[in-house]
């Protein structure tokens, strides 16, 4: 289903998305774009000015760690502040889309 | 379509006015991300063509990098620096961004302008005074000394005006680069989102 949402809402959706998949394990950059974008289309660019943000806000901490295949690469990692600020997204998001829900099938209803 | 040397070619263009420091941090981030990509066996020019416009991210970039340093210190020239790094997000700012903003500064030109001058009031009683010494009454000394008493008042609230209407620019400034940012990918203000039957998995 193809919809026309807002950007500033995607790059609401977008910082939540990248909170969650730290809040699992620690990321680099790729990884994490790669794993958004092939559930959401997303302009990938712009996925490393939002982690640039986050980490200045303190919400992340960053490391280089070797790999395997290359170049070491920089790993990013959920810090106590990151992982509140999750969960009073998560919150608001739920309450949001559980709203949207309920106004979306009362609306099928009365059809 | 653009190889990895062309995209961050532009993109360093673009980010020429940051300290040379953060700029290569930004840098090695898309680099890393291309040598990544091609190590997963993808093309150079797939990898650009999804990371979208480099000019766009380099606009993007600049507009938070000079928010915060308004933020860490409020001067003159970093409000401007930060006004032009908004205004160059999109045309649509060059309204909303430079008519409000046109408009504060007038306001307090003017709240100034007129503090000022009911403060040196005296100063021209008595200059008046001195040149035509005929026509020196009083009640013009008294009438501009209380001016003068009023003109500081005004100047004290115009320093307070002047700070909250930074601070308040500075914040509408935010909520305007949060508006306009993004799409980069057609480079418009709304692009279309595809969710999977999945949606989100959280």
């Amino acid at each position: 289903m193809e919809l026309i949402l807002n950007v500033q809402f995607k790059k609401g959706v977008l910082e939540l998305c990248v909170l969650v998949l730290l809040n699992k394990q620690d990321c680099y950059g790729y990884e994490l774009v790669q794993k958004i974008s092939q559930k959401i289309d997303i302009s990938e660019g712009s996925a490393y000015p939002l982690l640039r943000r986050l980490t200045k806000e303190g919400y992340f901490t960053t490391y280089l760690r070797e790999s395997t295949e290359g170049p070491p690469r920089k790993y990013y990692k959920l810090t106590v502040e990151g992982r509140k600020y999750l969960e009073a997204l998560l919150q608001e998001w739920k309450e949001f889309t559980r709203g949207v829900d309920q106004l979306i099938k009362e609306g099928v209803n009365d059809d | 379509m653009m190889t990895k040397e062309q995209f961050l070619k532009q993109l360093a263009k673009g980010l020429k006015r940051l300290p040379a420091e953060e700029r290569q941090d930004i840098l090695r981030d898309y680099q890393e991300h291309f040598m990544i990509g091609i190590e997963e066996g993808e093309t150079e020019e797939g990898i650009s063509a999804s990371l979208g416009s480099p000019r766009q991210i380099a606009k993007e970039l600049l507009a938070t990098y000079h928010l915060e340093q308004v933020e860490t210190t409020t001067t003159t020239g970093n409000i401007l620096r930060a006004m032009y790094a908004v205004l160059g997000l999109g045309f649509l700012n060059l309204v909303f961004v430079l008519g409000p903003f046109i408009a504060l500064i007038g306001v307090l030109v003017a709240g100034w302008v007129a503090g000022t001058a009911f403060i040196i009031s005296p100063l021209l009683v008595i200059t008046d005074a001195v040149v035509h010494p005929g026509t020196f009454q009083a009640f013009f000394l008294f009438f501009s000394i209380m001016l003068c008493g009023l003109g500081f008042f005004i100047n004290i609230g115009m320093f307070f005006a002047t700070k909250a209407a930074a601070d308040g620019f500075i914040r509408y400034l935010k909520f305007n680069m949060k508006i306009v940012k993004g799409g980069h990918k057609n480079d418009d203000q709304y692009i279309s989102c595809g969710f999977n039957d999945k949606g989100i998995s959280t």
